[in-house]
């Protein structure tokens, strides 16, 4: 073995594996994570609005607020105008509450970061699922406990199907309940 | 198979038609074997070639790729938890739910029918149209222009501003620019007239708001367009029944119609109402009620199609052929004449039925059986005269029915409305006349194109540059507005307001359903706006205010309602409509002077006789611009992007033609090169051609898509003004590839030759065969075996049933298709390799002889089989069975290996072979405005993947959603699939096959209910009804 090929082995070659290998580690450790599907994901929001003030302390129901969730597919933001219900009058004075006046006085648009996002191609459905009597939380975690809102649990395809085929593990608290449908057709179309 | 044949000699006959989809298959043509052997035509999968398409970087495609790059990048650098955004309503109209659709009712513009549409719209958004179920007309159905009519809506070519012609190019201007010029021309016109061309004016409001104008503007003289018009039928009928409107037909009360050159079902009158009203007598659970059909024309027409007996004659033989059919009726039959028709004795004399027959090649049998099947059902019958036959053959037909005592079948309750009349030529040639003399001070154009429409030697076109001032109001730019001084982009009819009238007793109303996408106004606040003369005032609101205050005063009156006016003005809104007492006045005394206009009757033409008839898919010229209108296959045909000059197999081997040849046709006004198209069943000697098509200075789709046949045209005509001889036709030696989707998808059967054109795809029976015999269909039938165990189907299961009596071919199941599934145009080089993506199609089988075939339709889909062979094949499992009952296609899943088109008896696959809405017209269906119309619940397919008819699951999504709810269990009559809202005659029936007491499921079991290929073992889930022909047979 000649001494030039010793050095092509050490300075080439070693390097290159170490780097593929390294890499091809790295790269399926960072797709693989939780974290990858947005579990943990909390962006700051333009209006610093808590859910555990609303919902949690004062148990203002979440559809006063999420108003087409039994209706419709989307559970729906609510329109800035149904803040103002309350804060036309309530703590006027806060600089928050300043923003969302402007706001609705402006007519400019309030943009809310997305945190729970099924892809395109999935057609999930608010209104199938809480008619059924599921909860929000079995979804969204306790929202009402956060004063930010982030996402607790997987949106995956495998997250969907885990509940849709044991139902009574998942969601202890429903007195009877089907099988969620587990063919192609339910979600996508 | 064999032994099936020979049953017996009820089902032999049934069997005997060997239908044919085209000549290159009934002649065993080679080619045509190639292209069945083959699942694709030659070439279609053999596009990419990596020299050329990577060397050979467009423009287009290197900033396609740039973008990309720079997307990529971008992306990769991007917060990859990034989610977007949610921006709610500031304010929510109360209406929206957001992913909940709104219907608003409204008025169709389509044509002069005025049928009442409801819109669908998400979001503020129209994405469908479909007809009003409660309007008294139409019913819940409209056309497939009407269909069609919310892609113009979204049509990118729309002019989006005002604009000014310098020399040729269009410059934006400023509405008030146009106005203060259109202003000073009325204000200084003085006694010089003012000319206003419009389409056929439906609008009481707006004729109120024209009359005004007049009033302000004395000089103002208006004159209608309407190129395809009654006014033939109109003056026989004045002649006839004086001081009398023509009535409307109950084709529902006649038991025996007669259509001469007469295309009620496809494109006279409103075939809304006369499809619904003719299948009544189509219903297999009643055939002792069963109509007979027959149709005697020289066209191949939808009604031809759906004729039960059809009789090739040229139309300039009608008045002959029904004058001696009367001559035999009352010389053989024992009809008498009526004591005021006496005179009509001596006029008929001189004609023979018999020798009429031998010299026109027509059975004298069948006429003769017709004759008695009139005699026999006199008063139950009628003869219906086609709108572009002569005056004549319409007055001959008049007395006809008037001996036959088929008055009665005329509605006397109801008639039709025509606020206003198309001008005649004589009223343009004053107009072209004064415009040379330099007396008009001003032409406007609304919403019409005269210069395409109008014969071209009126003049029209050059004397308009001799107008004072020439403003054009249209949507689109075409042939007139291009020659204009100001072109004012007005608005679609969904963001008007407007009414309308075209039906005794029946007001229509439109609104409008989203604010106007451009710079544009609605024609008629543009004229208010010109009548107040104050354009820095406008106000887009002014015309509706004007409509409110118009039916506040004329027509709430009327309906007698005790609501205050604006409880009844908000009422009509959301019906659409409005209903009031009144009835036609109808003096059905006829004039016995009328006979004397028969003593002569017009001399045969001799050569060719060529007929101009609108075109199915363009109207005429108004939807050339309409991609899906032009892609859906003409009915009789299959054509699509081109019109063509129709000739019979006879003349083809005259003239050794092949389809395709260009021919060169010149009348005494006009010469025409234009590609022929062999049609089976046409009259000899005898070119049809269709118009609406070679349009220029128009949109990109419409642009260079067929011939302009108006060029024949001409301002005097001797028998009608859309039928003319003396022609000469030559051979130019040109050829034109006219693309067709009648071979394409052939059913792949060579294992069993020649048995193949008797595989029972079509199964049909005679009437009184079916009534001796009620399983005469079945008769040979297979006993399916299976190995594996059947699919449970534990809830509901989808299912269809599709009455073959009931379809008239129409094509309107396709545009709602194209509509609610966002399927893409593809463009006329893509239906030339067959990868036309419609997912559903209308089959046109003939059968018997290519000079005069009978002819049969099917509409096919995926058939959604138990033991689908797609599902088998498909190596990703992209496709597969729900427990529901359908065949799933998973878009994401799919890798295109095509398997399962190559597994499909049916040929029901559609393959994304390009991503479409970028391939066709250099991205046209990529633009923004085009982006609206998509349905938001269905998938966009990209390039690469399969796709099929869903069985609409998106609408069976929203029905499960709509039970969970209500917490119930979804119903079979929850869902109604898109194709089966537009069946203009309900031949669609759509359900659950597991509740026993549904319509479906007893279709199902129904005697006559079969299933497509069923010695296949597929089972599919989409029945067919077999067709029964009403033939004439003697103990009837």
């Amino acid at each position: 073995m000649s001494n030039n090929f010793l050095d092509y082995l050490l300075r080439i070659r070693l390097p290159i594996t170490v780097f593929v290998v390294l890499t091809s580690f790295a790269v399926t450790y960072f797709i693989s994570r939780a974290e990858r599907d947005g579990v943990g994901y909390t962006p700051d929001q333009p209006i610093a609005f808590s859910h555990a003030l609303h919902a949690g302390q004062m148990g203002i129901d979440c559809q006063y607020c999420h108003t087409s969730v039994e209706k419709s597919r989307h559970a729906s933001i609510p329109q800035v105008a149904t803040c103002m219900n309350c804060h036309s009058i309530a703590r006027k004075d806060r600089p928050e509450i300043i923003k969302l006046t402007n706001s609705y006085n402006s007519g400019k648009k309030l943009s809310w970061e997305r945190i729970h996002k099924v892809p395109d191609y999935a057609y999930f459905s608010h209104a199938s699922h809480v008619n059924k009597g599921i909860q929000c939380q079995s979804c969204h975690g306790n929202v009402e406990l956060m004063d930010k809102v982030g996402q607790v649990n997987s949106f995956t395809m495998a997250a969907c199907l885990d509940c849709h085929r044991n139902p009574e593990a998942k969601m202890p608290y429903l007195k009877s309940v089907n099988k969620g449908p587990d063919y192609c057709w339910a979600c996508h179309r | 198979m064999s032994e099936l044949n020979n049953n017996n000699d009820s089902h032999k006959q049934q069997n005997d038609p060997h239908y044919w989809r085209s000549f290159e298959e009934l002649q065993n043509d080679s080619g045509f074997k190639k292209i069945k052997e083959n699942e694709f035509l030659e070439g279609v999968t053999k596009d990419f070639d990596p020299n050329t398409d990577i060397n050979g970087v467009s423009r287009r495609k290197f900033l396609a790729l740039l973008g990309a790059s720079a997307a990529l990048a971008g992306a990769g650098c991007s917060d990859y938890r990034d989610k977007g955004e949610i921006i709610p309503y500031n304010k929510q109209p109360e209406e929206v739910t957001l992913g909940l659709p709104n219907y608003y009712a409204s008025t169709c513009t389509g044509c002069e029918q005025s049928c009442g549409i409801l819109i669908k719209t998400r979001e503020g958004r129209p994405i469908k149209v479909t007809g009003n179920p409660q309007h008294p007309v139409n019913k819940g159905k409209i056309c497939s222009k009407g269909e069609a009519s919310i892609l113009n809506l979204y049509d990118p070519s729309r002019i989006q501003y005002p604009s000014k012609n310098s020399n040729g190019f269009l410059n934006e201007v400023l509405w008030t620019d146009a106005d203060n010029a259109v202003i000073s021309a009325l204000l200084t016109a003085g006694s010089k007239e003012i000319a206003l061309i419009t389409n056929q004016i439906t609008s009481p409001t707006f004729l109120k708001l024209i009359s005004d104008f007049k009033t302000k503007y004395p000089t103002t003289r208006v004159y209608t367009v309407r190129q395809f018009n009654e006014s033939v039928r109109k003056a026989a009928w004045e002649k006839c029944y004086p001081g009398s409107q023509v009535p409307l037909i109950q084709w529902d009360k006649a038991k025996v119609i007669v259509a001469l050159e007469g295309d009620f079902l496809g494109k006279e009158g409103n075939l809304v109402e006369n499809n619904r009203l003719f299948v009544q007598n189509r219903n297999v659970d009643d055939v002792k009620n069963f109509s007979r059909l027959y149709a005697v024309e020289g066209n191949f027409s939808l009604t031809g199609l759906n004729a039960d007996h059809r009789f090739r004659l040229r139309p300039d033989k009608q008045t002959e052929f029904v004058l001696a059919l009367t001559q035999y009726l009352v010389a053989s039959k024992g009809v008498q004449l009526p004591g005021s028709l006496s005179s009509l004795a001596s006029v008929i004399s001189k004609f023979d039925l018999n020798k009429f027959c031998d010299e026109n090649g027509i059975s004298f049998n069948d006429i003769s059986n017709m004759a008695s099947d009139l005699v026999n059902n006199r008063g139950r019958s009628i003869i219906y005269a086609g709108s572009a036959l002569s005056e004549k053959t319409h007055v001959a037909v008049n007395l006809l029915n008037e001996i036959l005592g088929n008055t009665a079948v005329y509605n006397t309750a109801s008639s039709a409305v025509e606020l206003t009349q198309p001008s005649a030529f004589s009223e343009f040639e004053t107009l072209v006349s004064s415009l040379n003399s330099g007396n008009v001070a001003l032409v406007m154009t609304l919403d019409c194109n005269p210069v395409y429409n109008l014969p071209e030697d009126l003049g029209l076109k050059d004397a308009l540059k001799k107008s004072g001032l020439f403003v054009s109001l249209t949507e689109q730019l075409n042939e007139t507005a291009s020659l204009s001084n100001y072109v004012l982009p007005i608005n679609h009819n969904f963001e008007s307001w407007g009414d309308a009238q075209t039906r005794t007793g029946v007001y229509s109303l439109m609104q409008p359903v989203i604010a106007p996408l451009y710079n544009t106004r609605q024609k008629e606040s543009i004229l208010l706006n010109w009548l107040k003369g104050d354009p820095k005032n406008y106000d887009e609101r002014g015309y509706h205010n004007y409509l409110k205050e118009n039916w506040a005063v004329s027509v709430f009156p009327k309906s007698m309602s005790l609501a205050s006016f604006e409880k009844y003005w908000l009422g009509s809104l959301h019906d659409g409509y409005n209903l009031f007492n009144e009835a036609p006045v109808f003096k059905l005394t006829l004039n016995a002077v009328a006979t004397e206009s028969l003593t002569s009757i017009e001399t045969d033409y001799q050569g060719f006789v060529v007929l101009i008839t609108e075109g199915t898919a363009t109207g005429d010229g108004k939807f050339a611009g309409n991609g899906w209108l032009q892609e859906n296959p003409h009915p009789v045909s299959k054509v699509t992007w081109d019109n063509y000059a129709a000739v019979s197999y006879k003349t083809s081997k005259e003239f050794n033609l092949k389809t395709g040849d260009v021919l060169e046709i010149k009348s005494e006004k006009g010469a025409l090169k234009i590609p022929a198209l062999i049609q089976p069943g046409l009259a000899d000697n005898f070119i049809s051609i269709e118009t609406g098509y070679g349009r220029s200075n128009s949109s990109v789709v419409a642009n260079g898509v067929g011939y302009n046949a108006n060029v024949l045209l001409s301002k005097s005509f001797t028998t009608s003004p859309w039928m003319f001889g003396s022609v000469a036709v030559s051979v130019t030696g040109e050829f034109r590839q006219i693309v067709s989707t009648q071979d394409h998808h052939a059913f792949e059967d060579e294992m069993i030759a020649d048995q193949h054109l008797k595989r029972n795809i079509i199964r049909e029976a005679t009437v009184a065969q079916y009534m001796r015999d009620p399983h005469i269909i079945h008769h040979g039938g297979h006993e399916l075996h299976t190995l594996y165990a059947d699919h449970e189907y534990p809830e509901v299961k989808w299912a269809m049933s599709i009455d073959l009596n009931k379809c008239t071919g129409c094509g309107q199941c396709v545009v709602a298709c194209n509509s609610e599934n966002n399927i893409p145009i593809v463009g006329k080089d893509q239906v030339a390799a067959g990868r036309e993506m419609q997912w559903i199609k209308i089959d046109r089988y003939y059968s018997g002889s290519p000079d005069n075939p009978s002819a049969k339709l099917q509409p096919m889909l995926c058939q959604h089989c138990d033991n689908a062979p797609c599902e088998n094949v498909c190596p990703v499992a992209a496709t597969t069975h729900s427990p529901d009952g359908l065949n799933q296609m998973v878009y994401n899943r799919c890798v295109g290996t095509r398997y399962c088109a190559n597994n499909c008896p049916y040929k029901v696959r559609r393959y994304n072979f390009f991503n479409f809405r970028e391939h066709f017209a250099d991205g046209y269906q990529l633009s923004p405005s085009f982006e609206l119309i998509a349905n938001p619940e269905v998938t966009v397919r990209s390039r690469g993947v399969m796709e099929k008819c869903t069985f609409c699951i998106q609408r069976i999504s929203d029905a499960r959603m709509v039970a969970a709810t209500e917490n119930r269990k979804i119903k079979g009559d929850d869902v109604t699939t898109a194709c089966q809202e537009a069946c203009g005659t309900e031949a669609i029936v759509f359900g659950d096959m597991n509740d026993k007491e549904s319509k479906i499921s007893k279709l199902r079991e129904h005697n006559l209910g079969y299933h497509l290929l069923e010695e296949l073992n597929t089972r599919p889930n989409v029945t067919y009804i077999a067709k029964l022909t009403n033939t004439y047979s003697e103990e009837v």
